[in-house]
Order: structure tokens, then C-alpha cells, then sequence
């Protein structure tokens, strides 16, 4: 015990060497905008003035943004289009992740198959919003010439300014773009997980629904805890689309998410920095409570359970020794 | 594995190599930094550069397009950040020259007379459309800091075969009493189009420009929001366009407004409302087709609209701390004031620019255009200029924001959702303040 | 839930080899991949006035070479575009995969005392909202004169929150500490240990997060806009931007060539390292 504690001390100064390149690119590259950001919130800075002064009352930007109605809107609208394009998101990567590790099927044509469902994510964003906004066209538009010209609506519909539709559209599209992304990010999880775990299930017999879910998943978890996480991040911090589908998250504002709203403070005509850096704080302290939840919901239960049973003997050993003490 | 990192390695090393060796820039002594959102002022100076051997610089541009919503943000940190690579010359449109012009960016914009410009004079002899002087003069000092060379009073371009089918006539005058003057003539003249099946216009969209410039007042008025009766009015003729079937129901740049100067919307469009360019760059490429008989191309007409209004345009601006003010000076004054033959807007309004047979477009000079043929084959022969010249004058240049563009795109996507049938009138307009005050921190009066 | 019922199903008789509805729905989402791709190359060939009046068509029209023409125009130089775009891309993505493998692999292997905090601090990094960030990030990147420089773009990659995450959570159950102890009786360095033990097991997270930073990067257009103001250090989609210009301006035909020229390049990238993330890549190193 004693042996190997002393091992452990004398390599922990290679973890902070290698975190060093980390860390000073981090201080010179980010640390002053993220200060910065952290500062204006608490100032009068917009417009294009560069020079600022602390409001009297420090959180007067915070209490107006948290009141401020387009906000909570967007707060309900990145929920929403987060959920909706999320689930469907991660139940096909799974179906698809299960399909492309398992060694029972062989898949042919895998390897096209996996370049085929990345490519959404390689074409950029506004090429994407543009060809679904021309898709929806109204009056005239491929989807809306489909639905006519079969009888399965009277009228052309306004895809374009109905929110609800407005809303499905970019959900479906954040949906479409990023499966592949997903499941590319678990196919590489699922192939760190040991072989022979998989070899002594089928010598015992499996089928491969059970490896998936008895071996592949829970030794997946770390990878699920990232993607959930950075679905969570992303999808809390979604911009490209709702912005670009329709001007900066119309209709209604139905698409106009967190971000956006960010966006639109900054650089939209007023210029107010310092409501955007308050809003960039208030959505940065809910991401992370978000966050927090799902790291506590997906903990690992042994260690977690180790690490108490660790502590509780070493309580009850001190007690023991306070008791011997006494 | 090993191959691919000593692939990426070596890539690495080649890269610091590569940017070891570019040279740190220094300040350039002859040249000038532009800054533009198309090539086309760009391409402009390059030709007074070539056609001016003696002029002794060059001109290096930033060309960042609007359509990504980045030009502002870059121009306002180039701007603020001065040094060698600051912008010289720098351009601006119509939807975001007012904070350029009036705006909280306007200090750092040079007074044309402090460049050396007679301008009060210049401006007189080449007769400068009043909207566009209005917009370009400095509010704090009432300097003129930025000028135009494209004029873009707007007029009404109506089919003729149309206007024959139900009036009889397609004189641009007899049409132009028809339409106008004013919204009631022309939703009388649209209903009568629609008797005959046409739609008077494709979308809400089209008369926006109109509503828009037709106001008393702007969006904001020391710093409260105010809808001007004649805006708020706006809501309803969406409505009547729309319930009526006087329009097509289309949103201008898409697909259906664009199938609508060719015939291929739903109903048969009769004009719409616009500039020059307009016709030159929109309508005519898509009419389906290129000379007289092909598509609509041919079919069309120019009148004075209901209402006089204006619709973009570009203005060009100097940095006060350029260090080139001697050339600067004799650029803008080439582009924006020459009325001369060798002078940029005698070549664009004859479409001579770049050779004999280009695209004739409206200048800023009334000058200019009074000694240049504006005849076009796409409106039958029709001389452009004659509409154009008098609709420089009924534009309104007194009635605008720097919030514009942003308010602009607000209050449409509310009347859409009115006129939609997605909410009330009331309902609109409470969504329409709220959200400006949410946005752009401007509170309704 | 539904998918696992799918799931379930379709296990029965997977022994024999795939079901065919594994195909039909591959298939259909690859079509649904493709639809896009396919109408930007059609586009490519078409003219600006047929886009505006079919932006979506899936027959090629007889415009390249004029659209090529405008691209190759005064203003466009896809070849500069294209190393620019390459040098950056390149660029970032060694910086953010060897850097945060090697971050990784500290936050794993050793036992130091500010551990939990930092990865703490990663995460928390990683979850700020990016738009107001990068205002402060400019700004500073002209006080200290780094315009028209790229490893103002390229060097704040080394300090990537969420590839670090993502190595660190693949690390956990791949590298067997056992290994490392191993290396280090062989009498390796610490460093010759991740260099040449770490690295071949990290093979397929690499290969994952080297994709996705090469193609972010290479489609990346607000930094690099604002960032690089002089016409020789323009990257491809600045190049592709130009092509915008102003609403009524926009060369579609132009733009949907550029796009194309500038997916081409990501493809290959792509198809090279999507090699690495197959099965049998990482195994040869894992025991126990």
C-alpha cells in the first residue's frame, strides 16, 4: 500500500506536464474572451463603444434578460427542438450502432454506409438551411407540389410561416444532420470495448440483441455519458439552423433558440454586449445544471458504491481508533 | 497509424515552415484598403486605377458578403482597430448605411469637404437625388460623409400585354393614373385586374418598399419605437392583397416571386415595384428569356408608382484617419460627383463600364442621366430614365433608422403571421413591440 | 422503446447473416444523404437564373463552364482557397487530436492532485456559449496584431474541451493501466509510452475526432472572415461567401461549384480516416 502511494506521487508531475500545452493554450487563447464575456455582463457596454463602466445595480442585465419574454420564449424553443430531434437522434445511432458492431451480422457495404450517413454534417449549414427552405417553398415547392399534385392537401400550405411546422423542420434537419455524427462517435466506443468479452458471450451462446444490451451498451457507458453530454451542449447551444433556416429563428420566433437570441443581441442592430455576455451566463450556469443531472443519472453505480464502501471502512476504522483512544 | 502521424507531423512542420516565411505586412505606402460587400466598387476603382496610369496606387480589398451577416462585424473592428490594414474607402447599403452615415458608427467616417470636395457645388451641378444626400449627411455636424453612385427611386414595371387586356392602353402615363396616385386607386386598379383573372403583384412584399418610405415618421424616435400610421396600414393592405386573391401570396426572393415574372405562378402577375436594378438583374434574367418575344422579356413598361419610395443602393465612405486623403479624395469624387463623360456614372448609366453593350442602370447624377440613353430592349424601348429621373425626387430620405434593417424584418414576419390568419391584428402588433423591445432593448412609445 | 424492440426482432435470425430491412433502412438514409449532394453538383452545372427559378433540380444543365468561369474570376482563387483552407485545417486538427489525447492521457494515467478540477474545468469550458466568446477573442486577436495570421486559428486548437472529453471517455475503458505499468518495466519515458503504446490503442477515437475537427475547421467562416482580411490568405469558404455578395448579386451557379470543389477535399479526408474506425483496429493492443 504504502509502496505503491509513493509510485503514484512520484508520476503525478507528469499529468500536469502533459496538461500543460492545454492549459497555456488556454490561458493566451480563451481565458481573456471568457473573462471578458464574464465582465460585460455586469456593464453598460453596447453599440460600438469599446469603453464600459459597472452598472450601479450589477445583475440590472441579468434580471432583464431572465424578464425578458423573447427569451424565456427561446429558452421553451431550444427545449423543444432539442427533445424533438434528440431522441429520434440517439434511438437510430443505437439501432445502428447495435447493426454495425455486431459480429454476428455482417453487414455488407458498411464502410459506404458510414461515409453515406456522415455526409450531412460535411456540408455547411447554410447550403443545408437554404435547400429545405426552397424544398418548403410556398406557393411553389418541391414538397408542396408533391402533396397538391397527389390530392393529399387542397391548397399549397405555408410551411414557411407556420411555427409548428417551422419548428419540425429544423428538428428534422438537426436530426438528419447529426445522427451520422452520433453514431460514428459510438461505433469508435463500441470498438474500444474488449474482444474477448464478446468471444466468451458467444462461446456461452448469446444472441445478438443480448450482447448488445448486456455487453456492448454498459461498456459503452463513458461514450454515452459524451454524447449525451455534448448532444445536451450542442443541442442547449443549437444556432446554425434555427438561424439560417428562416431570418434568424422565424417564424413567430418559433425557431429562435437560446443562441440565437444570444446572436441577435450582439450583432443585430443594437449591438447590447452586455445583455448578450448575461444571457451567455445564464445559459452557461442551465447547460451546466443540465449537465450535472445527466452526469448523476449515468454515474457509474460500483464505483460510486466502491468509493463509499471505501470511505465507510475508513470511518469506521478511525472511529475504532478514536474509541481505543478514549 | 505510425505512417499516418508522420504524414500529419510532417504536414505540421511544413505549416510553421510556410508561416515562418510569410513576411510581417508593413504599412503599405501606396495603397488603399477597401471595403466592400460585392466587387463592384471594387472593380470600379480598379478601372479609374488602370484608366489613371499617373495615380501611383493600388487597392487592396476586403470583400465580405452581406448575406452572411459578418461585413458590419468586421468593418466596425477594422475600423476601430486603424493601423496599416484599416479601410481606406468603405461602402455601405441602404439597410445598414445609417449607422455608417447617422449612427453610432459615423465618427468614424471623413466629411466629403474634409477630403477637398467643393461639395455643396458638386452636388447641385450634378443634380444628386435629395434622398440620397439626406441619408449620406452626418447629423452631429451636418457634413455630407457618404454618396451614392446608383440612383434607386423606384417605379412601378408593369406588363404591357396586361395592362392592354384591361385597359386598352399600356402608356406609362394612362397606367400610372390607373395605379396611383395612392393605395386606394391602386387596390381599385386591382380589382379590376383580377376580374380578368391577373394578380396586381406577387406578394405583400412588393408594395413593402412603398409602405415603407411612403411613412412620416421612422421606426424610432428618440429612442422609442413608433408605428407610424401609414406602416401599421401596411397589415391591412397585406390582408386585402391576400384575402382578395390580389396576389400571388408569394415572399420576395423565392422561387414562387421569381416564377411570377415569367408567368408561371398561379395567377398572371401584373408589376411589381422596384428600381432599376431591379429590372436589370432580377426581372430580365428571369422573364425566360434574353430578347423581345422570348418570355415575358419585352412585355414590360415602367411607371410612376402609387407612392414614391426608394429601394437600396450602396454608398461610398472615407476613413478620417486615412493617410491617403489626396487619392481617397479623387476616387470618391470619380465615383460619386463626376459628370463627365470619363466619369464613372456617365459609363454605368450607358452600361459602357466595361464595354459597349453592358447593363444601363440609374445613377445618382440627374446630370448624368439627362445626357444618357436609357432606352432598353426589355421594356419595349421605353426610356428608363424618364420615369426614373422624377421617382429620384419623390424618394423620402428623412424617415429612416440604423435599426431598420432589423425592425424591418420584425414587423414582416409579424404582418406575415397576420396575414397568415395566425394571429389577430392586436395580437401583432403587442407581439411586434414586444419583440423590438426584447431585441434591440428600444421600448414602444 | 420501440428500437430495442426492432432490435429484438430482427436478432433471431441474424445468425444466417443481415436482414434485409437492415438494407432497406441503410439504403433509404443514404438516399436521404445523398438528396443534398446530389442536387449541389446538378446546381454546379446549372445557371443563376435556373437555380432562382428550381433551386432543387436532379438534372444537370450545361452552365459549368460558364459558372467555373466566374469562379475563376478576379476575385476567386480556388487553388490559394483551397492550401489556405488545408494549412488551417491541417493545422487544427493535429493540434486538437495529439493535444487532447495527450491531455487525456494525463487526466487518466496519473493521479495528480488538481485532476478532478481540471476535468471540472474542461467541462465547464466546453459548456459557455460560444457567439460572445468570440467577440472578446477578435478583439484581443487585433490588440495583439495576430490579423492575417493563421496560427491565430490554428494554436487555439490545443486547447479543445470537448475532443479532450471525448478521448478521456474512450481512454477509460480502452487503456489498461497494466499496459502503461508494462511500458514503464520495459524501461519506457513516459512520453515513449504514450507515443507508442497510447496512440495505436486510441486509434479509432483519433481517427473519429480528426474527422470532425478537420471538417469544422474547413467549413469554419466567422473567424476566419473577420480574422483574415487580406485577399492572399483567404480560405475556401470566405472564397465561397464572395461569392454571395448581395441578394440580388449571388452567382447560385457559381456558389453551388465552389461548395462542391470545397466538399471534395473533405471526402477524401473523410474516406482516409473512416479506415480507422472499423473493428480490428484498436484490438492488437487491448489485453485484459
Amino acid at each position: 500500500m504504502a509502496k505503491t502511494r509513493v509510485k503514484a506521487v512520484s508520476y503525478a508531475k507528469y499529468g500536469y506536464l502533459f496538461s500543460l500545452p492545454f492549459i497555456v493554450a488556454y490561458l493566451i487563447f480563451s481565458l481573456y474572451p471568457t473573462l471578458y464575456t464574464a465582465v460585460i455582463g455586469f456593464t453598460d457596454l453596447k453599440g460600438v463603444a469599446r469603453n464600459f463602466k459597472f452598472l450601479a445595480e450589477p445583475f440590472k442585465n441579468f434580471s432583464i434578460i431572465l424578464n425578458n419574454v423573447t427569451f424565456q420564449n427561446s429558452l421553451v424553443n431550444t427545449f423543444e427542438i432539442w427533445i424533438m430531434n434528440f431522441i429520434p437522434q440517439i434511438a437510430l445511432s443505437l439501432l445502428l450502432t447495435a447493426w454495425f458492431t455486431s459480429r454476428a451480422r455482417r453487414i455488407r457495404c458498411q464502410g459506404a454506409f458510414k461515409v453515406l450517413f456522415y455526409l450531412p454534417n460535411i456540408i455547411t449549414s447554410a447550403t443545408v438551411a437554404i435547400l429545405f427552405a426552397t424544398m418548403f417553398g410556398y406557393p411553389i415547392g418541391p414538397i408542396n407540389d408533391i402533396l397538391v399534385s397527389t390530392g393529399m392537401i387542397e391548397a399549397p400550405f405555408n410551411f414557411l410561416t407556420s411555427p409548428i411546422a417551422a419548428k419540425l423542420v429544423v428538428a428534422f434537419i438537426q436530426f438528419w444532420k447529426w445522427y451520422g455524427y452520433t453514431t460514428i462517435v459510438l461505433i469508435s466506443g463500441a470498438l474500444g470495448i474488449n474482444p474477448e468479452l464478446f468471444e466468451s458471450a458467444e462461446i456461452d451462446g448469446a444472441r445478438p440483441s443480448q450482447i448488445f444490451f448486456r455487453i456492448t451498451l454498459p461498456c459503452m457507458r463513458t461514450i454515452l455519458v459524451f454524447t449525451l453530454i455534448t448532444s445536451l451542449i450542442g443541442g442547449l447551444n443549437m444556432f446554425d439552423i434555427p438561424k439560417l433556416y428562416i431570418m434568424d429563428g422565424g417564424p413567430a420566433d418559433a425557431t429562435k433558440t437560446a443562441s440565437v437570441f444570444i446572436y441577435t443581441q450582439a450583432f443585430k442592430g443594437a449591438y447590447l454586449y452586455n445583455r448578450a455576455a448575461a444571457a451567455s451566463m445564464i445559459m452557461f450556469v442551465i447547460i451546466a445544471i443540465c449537465s450535472a443531472v445527466v452526469f448523476f443519472i449515468m454515474r457509474d453505480k460500483h464505483e460510486v458504491q466502491q468509493k463509499r464502501d471505501e470511505r465507510r471502512a475508513k470511518r469506521i476504522h478511525s472511529k475504532r481508533l478514536e474509541g481505543l483512544a478514549e | 497509424m505510425r505512417k499516418f502521424l508522420a504524414v500529419v507531423l510532417s504536414l505540421a512542420m511544413a505549416l510553421t515552415a510556410m508561416l515562418a516565411a510569410v513576411p510581417a505586412f508593413a504599412a503599405d505606402e501606396g495603397v488603399i484598403n477597401v471595403y466592400a460587400f460585392t466587387t463592384e466598387v471594387p472593380d470600379m476603382i480598379q478601372k479609374f486605377i488602370d484608366s489613371n496610369p499617373d495615380f501611383g496606387y493600388k487597392i487592396n480589398t476586403t470583400i465580405i458578403a452581406t448575406t452572411d451577416g459578418l461585413y458590419q462585424p468586421a468593418l466596425d473592428q477594422a475600423l476601430a482597430a486603424g493601423g496599416a490594414d484599416a479601410p481606406d474607402i468603405y461602402c455601405a447599403e441602404s439597410a445598414f448605411i445609417l449607422k455608417y452615415a447617422q449612427g453610432d458608427m459615423s465618427e468614424y467616417a471623413m466629411a466629403y469637404s474634409d477630403l477637398g470636395i467643393d461639395i455643396d457645388n458638386a452636388i447641385a451641378a450634378a443634380d444628386i437625388a435629395k434622398y440620397s444626400v439626406d441619408i449620406g449627411t452626418r447629423p452631429s455636424d451636418g457634413k455630407v460623409v457618404g454618396l451614392g453612385y446608383q440612383a434607386t427611386g423606384g417605379a412601378f414595371i408593369y406588363r404591357r400585354s396586361i395592362a392592354k387586356d384591361v385597359w386598352g392602353t399600356d402608356d406609362p402615363a394612362a397606367i400610372a393614373e390607373k395605379v396611383g396616385p395612392g393605395w386606394d386607386k391602386f387596390f381599385a386598379a386591382a380589382a379590376e385586374l383580377k376580374t380578368k383573372g391577373y394578380a396586381i403583384v406577387s406578394g405583400d412584399g412588393d408594395i413593402w418598399h412603398a409602405v415603407e418610405n411612403s411613412s412620416e415618421s421612422g421606426w424610432v424616435v428618440d429612442d422609442k419605437l413608433v408605428i407610424d400610421p401609414k406602416r401599421e396600414a401596411f397589415l391591412d393592405l397585406s390582408k386585402q392583397l391576400k384575402d382578395n386573391g390580389y396576389s400571388n401570396d408569394t415572399q420576395d426572393w423565392t422561387e414562387a416571386w421569381y416564377a411570377d415574372m415569367k408567368d408561371a405562378g398561379a395567377q398572371k402577375v401584373f408589376g411589381f415595384f422596384g428600381p432599376a436594378w431591379l429590372i436589370n438583374y432580377v426581372i430580365a434574367g428571369n422573364s425566360g428569356g434574353t430578347q423581345p418575344g422570348e418570355g415575358t422579356y419585352g412585355d414590360w413598361a415602367v411607371c410612376n408608382p402609387p407612392i414614391g419610395f426608394f429601394w437600396g443602393g450602396t454608398w461610398v465612405l472615407a476613413n478620417k484617419d486615412t493617410q491617403k486623403a489626396d487619392a481617397v479624395k479623387q476616387i470618391i469624387e470619380w465615383i460619386t460627383l463626376d459628370t463627365t463623360e470619363d466619369g464613372l456614372q456617365y459609363k454605368w448609366a450607358n452600361g459602357t463600364l466595361n464595354g459597349e453593350g453592358g447593363t444601363k442602370d440609374t445613377v445618382a447624377s440627374g446630370t448624368v442621366m439627362a445626357k444618357s440613353n436609357g432606352e432598353l430592349a426589355f421594356l419595349g424601348g421605353q426610356n428608363m430614365f424618364d420615369i426614373f429621373v422624377p421617382a429620384n425626387q419623390f424618394a423620402n430620405g428623412k424617415n429612416l433608422t440604423q435599426y431598420d434593417e432589423n425592425i424591418n424584418s420584425i414587423w414582416r414576419d409579424w404582418v406575415r403571421q397576420y396575414t397568415a390568419g395566425n394571429c389577430t391584428r392586436e395580437e401583432a402588433l403587442a407581439s411586434f413591440k414586444q419583440a423590438v423591445t426584447d431585441t434591440l432593448g428600444i421600448e414602444a412609445q | 422503446m420501440s428500437t430495442s424492440k426492432i432490435a429484438l426482432k430482427h436478432s433471431n435470425d441474424m445468425r444466417k447473416g443481415a436482414n434485409p430491412i437492415i438494407y432497406i433502412v441503410c439504403i433509404i438514409l443514404g438516399l436521404l444523404s445523398l438528396f443534398p449532394f446530389w442536387v449541389m453538383v446538378c446546381n454546379a452545372t446549372r445557371s443563376t437564373y435556373e437555380i432562382q427559378a428550381h433551386a432543387i433540380s436532379f438534372l444537370p444543365s450545361v452552365s459549368l463552364p460558364t459558372n467555373y468561369e466566374i469562379l475563376n474570376g478576379k476575385t476567386f482563387n480556388a487553388v490559394s482557397g483551397f492550401f489556405n483552407s488545408l494549412i488551417v485545417s491541417t493545422g487544427v486538427t493535429f493540434c486538437s487530436v495529439y493535444f487532447s489525447t495527450l491531455t487525456a492521457f494525463a487526466l487518466i494515467a496519473y493521479n495528480w492532485k488538481l485532476r478532478q478540477a481540471f476535468f471540472t474545468l474542461i467541462l465547464a469550458v466546453m459548456m459557455i456559449p460560444a457567439q460572445v466568446i468570440s467577440i472578446g477573442f477578435y478583439q484581443f486577436m487585433y490588440k495583439i496584431g495576430m490579423t492575417n495570421n493563421f496560427l491565430a486559428l490554428i494554436l487555439p486548437a490545443i486547447a479543445s474541451p470537448m475532443t479532450v472529453f471525448f478521448m478521456r471517455q474512450y481512454m477509460l475503458p480502452a487503456l489498461s493501466l497494466d499496459l502503461v505499468a508494462a511500458g514503464r518495466i520495459d524501461g519506457a519515458g513516459e512520453f515513449r509510452i504514450f507515443n507508442q503504446i497510447v496512440i495505436p490503442i486510441m486509434k479509432p477515437a483519433m481517427a473519429t475526432q480528426a474527422i470532425f475537427a478537420f471538417v469544422n475547421s474547413w467549413n469554419e467562416l466567422f473567424l476566419p472572415m473577420i480574422l483574415l482580411t487580406r485577399k492572399e490568405n483567404y480560405t475556401m469558404p470566405i472564397m465561397v461567401s464572395l461569392l454571395k455578395g448581395d441578394i440580388y448579386k449571388t452567382e447560385y451557379g457559381a456558389v453551388y461549384l465552389a461548395l462542391t470543389l470545397s466538399v471534395l477535399p473533405l471526402l477524401v479526408v473523410y474516406l482516409t480516416l473512416s479506415k480507422y474506425i472499423v473493428a480490428g483496429v484498436a484490438l492488437g493492443s487491448v489485453k485484459g
